[in-house]
């Protein structure tokens, strides 16, 4: 049974790099664009791989704390799988997330170019996003980590042009200082910690760290600082908004909905089950995270606020809302990390849907920028739908899902003993939601009542095909309705919440 | 005994016999004699390897008959026949890699000197790797620097003959801090034989007379060694030799006779004067600092560099600086991990510099960094190439490197005093390798009409073109998957093999 944990991995992965390199060879061929045929041949054998997987990774997710050692890279360091509640959570919204996204994909890449790279990349990237929530220790996950930037920057700089490559670049060297930085941190748990296995509580030895406590925090800061870069934490957030609009808009709805999340998961890893909540209880190093979530929560919104171009503003608050993610896993309380779990949840669904709304204008219309979205609601208003159901769901107004997560999160600040945190942190949450509606509304106002200002008034219905409308529609749905219905989630993250805190 | 045990000398005599014998054929023929010799010794390597697997003990191989102290030995554990073996493996990929280079950069005639060289080189190596004798070790050093100055001179232009000219200066003057080191030893212990010696030493030490010849005698020894390897204040010489000769010559000079010195040092440590005696002594804090100062001060050299083959030269300084901070350590743990970092680098630099070629053939012959620009399109195989050798060295999980920095770390760790200083110093030179590596690697992915420089119609190069180099790089790719993956039993083989040393 275990085996089979090998094959949501590997049948991706192999699958992706069967397509990649049957298109470089095809391209030998001088065969121009994919034909028609080809192109169906590409969409079904793509989704038949990634749904069977997707469907195999759940279940197995479902059935039971698996483990599975794949082989040693060192003595008492082996490349091990094991599946436990955190894990599972993950993986179950990456796959429905990346399933949905790929299916919106398949009419969106025909104005991109480039399919079989991108669909070959896009199933290569699951298989090691999948690989990432099953590792079962902290070296593991480092390998996986850093193949997930490797694979995923060639779908930032899908486009090909000079901005795309070097917004590709950064995202590369941003990441890998990163990824290096939690690397310095791992090598010092290694010395301290009694093993690199996650367990929930953590594995610090308090007899071997007694006397070093001062180092081990440091170390422990480097790998918050390190893997808060995929999170979009300051100080080192610069590289999101850069990578985020170049990107094609499928790949920067699974940036934003997914891979910045496995920073979070990989903060949430190293935090509470290797070094242990307990540990960084009062010290400085948790107020300087609280200190760091709060300004990227407020400062991401201040900036998406004045971001004229929408994708643009989209990736700025993805900065301020995985803070909000940050900040509930900071104040290290049950309410609170019960709060950033379903805030990763709700994210996941309502950031991709805003993401592939801006792409199904980009792909309709061509337009960019917030203000030329006047009038969007008369061309295509179930898109807007879509769009203003998620809007609602991230500002926070009941029932739609964000509300649930800010209650839990600003219940969790009031709760845990942060000092001055325990009321500033609802107080700058609050803010920042207002600046969430006030960057997210206009483009909702203005498109379904454009005014009579503008010169255009004769509006033309330009609905998307249903194979993109249907994937956006469904994960837009599901962010308001996982609101209404929250109980099984909070119950299961407190659980999980409990178990380690 | 068993006649699988004569292979280890079989081997050194047939290299070294099969080095005179080439310069009576043509170029052709040498080629093939030389692959073949290459060929066979890798097999009786692995055939040695396998032997002493089995048996679990180290043997020694008396020559000539004549017991010791009078006779020379040659000694067999499991380091040194997996050493002779990876070094064939390395070595037949680089003649491999290298081959369409040598016909075109050497002179026809002289072509069969060149086999000559190499041969000879194998067989300096093989010794080095196997004597039990230090004298004979020092023999060999002198023949191994010879043909490797040969190796850089055979392509003939001004900057190979000033390289190699600079190479035989350092060299000779590192060989002869070497033999005085050993004058030393020989003086107050009375023996060449290392085990001898070492019995002697132990002696010594526990007397605690003849303290200050015995630390006289290490640092010389170091010292010449750290010269001959390029360690930091010492590398000027390295450069020039390895950025202008022929591609095979390059990749053996970085990936092997450098190695082959260090391998002496650590058999010197260990073998000849006992590694508790070591450690003891400051020579190891010296190791340790230059060892660290070559990390950065190599990578930062090969930043400001815009020759490629050059930029990676430099990066070889770096690289044998964690070699030595490896020494420096001064614990078990630190010299695993720079034995297991002599493998790692040498398969790796050795992949660099066969994927630069094949980048450069894509752009006009031309080793400047602009003109590599999109190289990575024309040349696909060797653009891979690269990118997984560049990966390996900045560290990325999966490739030999990360294994080599999570042993330094771990090594680094677990000794109290020196730990920050190996930790940070490993964190600076990551990021050192990751800027100038990386930047390489994106250099040859970007399109010329991208990065707004006008195209030259550099021609494509095919994989089917250059099938020896094809072949070469793909085995160099997999070596390096190999040694980042199946990581766990070369360590415990390298273990064992350093516990037979003692």
């Amino acid at each position: 049974m275990s085996g089979l944990m090998l094959l949501p991995v590997f049948l991706p992965i192999l699958a992706g790099s069967g397509i990649l390199v049957s298109s470089v060879t095809a391209k030998q061929k001088k065969a121009p664009d994919l034909t028609e045929e080809a192109r169906n041949k590409l969409h079904l054998f793509s989704a038949a791989v990634l749904v069977v997987s997707a469907v195999l990774a759940i279940v197995l997710a479902w059935s039971g704390d698996l483990s599975l050692t794949l082989f040693y890279l060192m003595k008492d360091i082996p490349v091990f799988f094991h599946i436990d509640g955190i894990g599972r959570v993950f993986v179950t919204v990456i796959s429905v997330v990346w399933t949905a996204i790929c299916i919106y994909s398949f009419v969106y890449m025909k104005h991109e170019g480039g399919e079989c790279r991108f669909f070959g990349l896009y199933l290569v990237v699951y298989g090691v996003l999948v690989a990432l929530t099953f590792s079962g220790n902290l070296v593991t996950m480092y390998l996986f980590y850093e193949l997930m930037t490797l694979t995923s920057m060639p779908l930032v700089l899908h486009n090909g042009s000079r901005e795309a490559i070097m917004a590709a670049l950064k995202y590369l060297f941003y990441s890998m200082c990163g990824a290096y930085l939690g690397l310095f941190g791992i090598f010092f748990l290694y010395r301290y910690c009694s093993s690199l296995t996650f367990t929930p509580g953590g594995t610090l030895d308090p007899v071997l760290a007694s006397g070093h406590e001062g180092i081990l925090l440091i170390a422990i800061f480097a790998m918050l600082l390190g893997f808060g870069v995929k999170a979009g934490m300051l100080p080192l957030h610069a590289w999101l908004p850069t990578a985020h609009p170049v990107a094609p808009s499928p790949a920067s709805a699974a940036l934003s909905g997914i891979i910045v999340k496995c920073g979070v998961l990989a903060i949430i890893r190293s935090v509470y089950y290797i070094v242990g909540p307990d540990f960084i209880r009062g010290t400085w190093v948790q107020t300087t995270w609280m200190v760091l979530a709060l300004m990227t929560v407020f400062l991401g919104s201040m900036l998406a606020f004045r971001e004229p171009v929408l994708k643009k503003r989209l990736a700025y608050s993805t900065v301020s809302q995985i803070s909000y993610i940050l900040f509930g896993l900071s104040a290290l309380s049950q309410t609170a990390m019960t709060g950033a779990l379903l805030h990763v949840v709700f994210h996941a669904f309502i950031k991709s849907t805003l993401f592939l709304v801006a792409g199904i204008v980009i792909f309709q219309t061509g337009r960019t920028k917030v203000e030329e979205l006047r009038g969007l609601g008369k061309e295509m208003p179930k898109t807007l739908w879509c769009y203003t159901f998620a809007s609602l769901a991230l500002i926070g107004i009941p029932p739609a899902s964000g509300f649930v997560s800010k209650w839990y999160l600003a219940q969790g600040a009031l709760e845990a003993e942060i000092g001055i945190f325990s009321w500033l942190g609802p107080v700058v949450l609050l803010v920042s939601a207002l600046l969430t509606a006030g960057y997210l509304f206009p483009v909702t106002m203005h498109g379904f009542f454009p005014g009579k200002s503008g010169a255009q008034n004769v509006w033309k219905k330009q609905e998307p095909p249903y194979r993109m409308l249907l994937p956006v529609a469904f994960l837009a749905l599901m962010a308001v309705l996982l609101g209404v219905f929250p109980n099984p989630l909070i119950q299961y993250f407190g659980q999980i919440a409990a178990s380690v805190l | 005994m068993a006649f699988v045990q004569n292979l280890p000398f079989i081997s050194i005599i047939l290299s070294l016999f099969a080095g005179p014998l080439s310069s009576i054929l043509s170029g052709k023929k040498a080629k093939w004699i030389n692959l073949a010799v290459i060929t066979i010794i890798g097999c009786m390597s692995a055939a040695v390897l396998g032997f002493v697997l089995q048996s679990g003990k180290p043997y020694v191989y008396m020559m000539g008959h004549f017991p010791a102290p009078w006779g020379n030995e040659i000694r067999v554990g499991l380091l040194e026949a997996s050493m002779a073996l990876f070094f064939c493996v390395v070595m037949f990929l680089c003649m491999l890699g290298g081959s369409r280079e040598r016909s075109l950069e050497v002179e026809e005639p002289k072509e069969n000197l060149y086999y000559v060289m190499v041969n000879l080189l194998l067989s300096s190596l093989l010794a080095l790797i196997y004597t039990n004798d230090l004298f004979t070790a020092y023999v060999f050093v002198e023949i191994n620097t010879i043909s490797a100055c040969g190796l850089i001179m055979i392509r003939q232009n001004g900057r190979t003959i000033e390289a190699a000219t600079r190479y035989m200066i350092m060299s000779l003057l590192g060989s002869g801090l070497f033999l005085l080191g050993i004058c030393f030893l020989y003086d107050v212990t009375g023996h060449l034989l290392m085990s001898n010696i070492k019995e002697q030493v132990t002696l010594l030490s526990e007397s605690g007379t003849y303290h200050i010849p015995l630390l006289v005698s290490l640092g010389l020894m170091s010292i010449g060694l750290a010269i001959k390897s390029a360690l930091y204040p010492f590398h000027a010489w390295l450069p020039d030799a390895y950025g202008y000769s022929t591609l095979s010559s390059a990749a053996i000079l970085s990936s092997l006779v450098s190695k082959g010195y260090i391998f002496l040092l650590v058999k010197i440590f260990y073998r000849v004067i006992g590694f508790d005696v070591v450690r003891d002594s400051k020579v190891i804090n010296v190791l340790f600092v230059f060892g660290i100062i070559g990390m950065i001060i190599g990578s930062i050299d090969a930043i400001k560099e815009s020759n490629i083959r050059r930029m990676i030269a430099y990066s070889s300084i770096a690289q044998i600086g964690y070699i030595y901070m490896g020494f420096g350590l001064g614990t078990t743990a630190g010299v695993i991990a720079s034995v297991f970092h002599i493998v790692s680098h040498a398969a790796t630099k050795a992949l660099l510099f066969v994927a630069a070629s094949g980048l450069t053939d894509a752009s006009g012959d031309s080793t400047d960094f602009f003109d590599l620009t999109g190289a990575g399109y024309r040349n696909k195989l060797a653009g891979v190439a690269f990118t997984v050798g560049s990966l390996s060295m900045v560290g990325f999980p999966m490739f030999a490197g990360f294994i080599s920095k999570l042993l330094f770390a771990q090594a680094g760790v677990e000794s109290s005093h020196k730990m920050l200083m190996t930790l940070v110093a490993l964190a600076i030179s990551t990021v050192l390798n990751a800027v100038y590596f990386m930047k390489t690697v994106i250099r040859i992915y970007t399109p010329e009409w991208k990065a707004g420089i006008e195209k030259k119609n550099f021609t494509k190069v095919t994989a089917m073109q250059q099938p020896a180099k094809s072949v070469a790089l793909v085995c160099f790719i997999l070596l390096n998957l190999v040694l980042g993956l199946g990581s766990e039993p070369i360590i415990r083989l390298f273990e064992n093999g350093l516990k037979m040393f003692a």
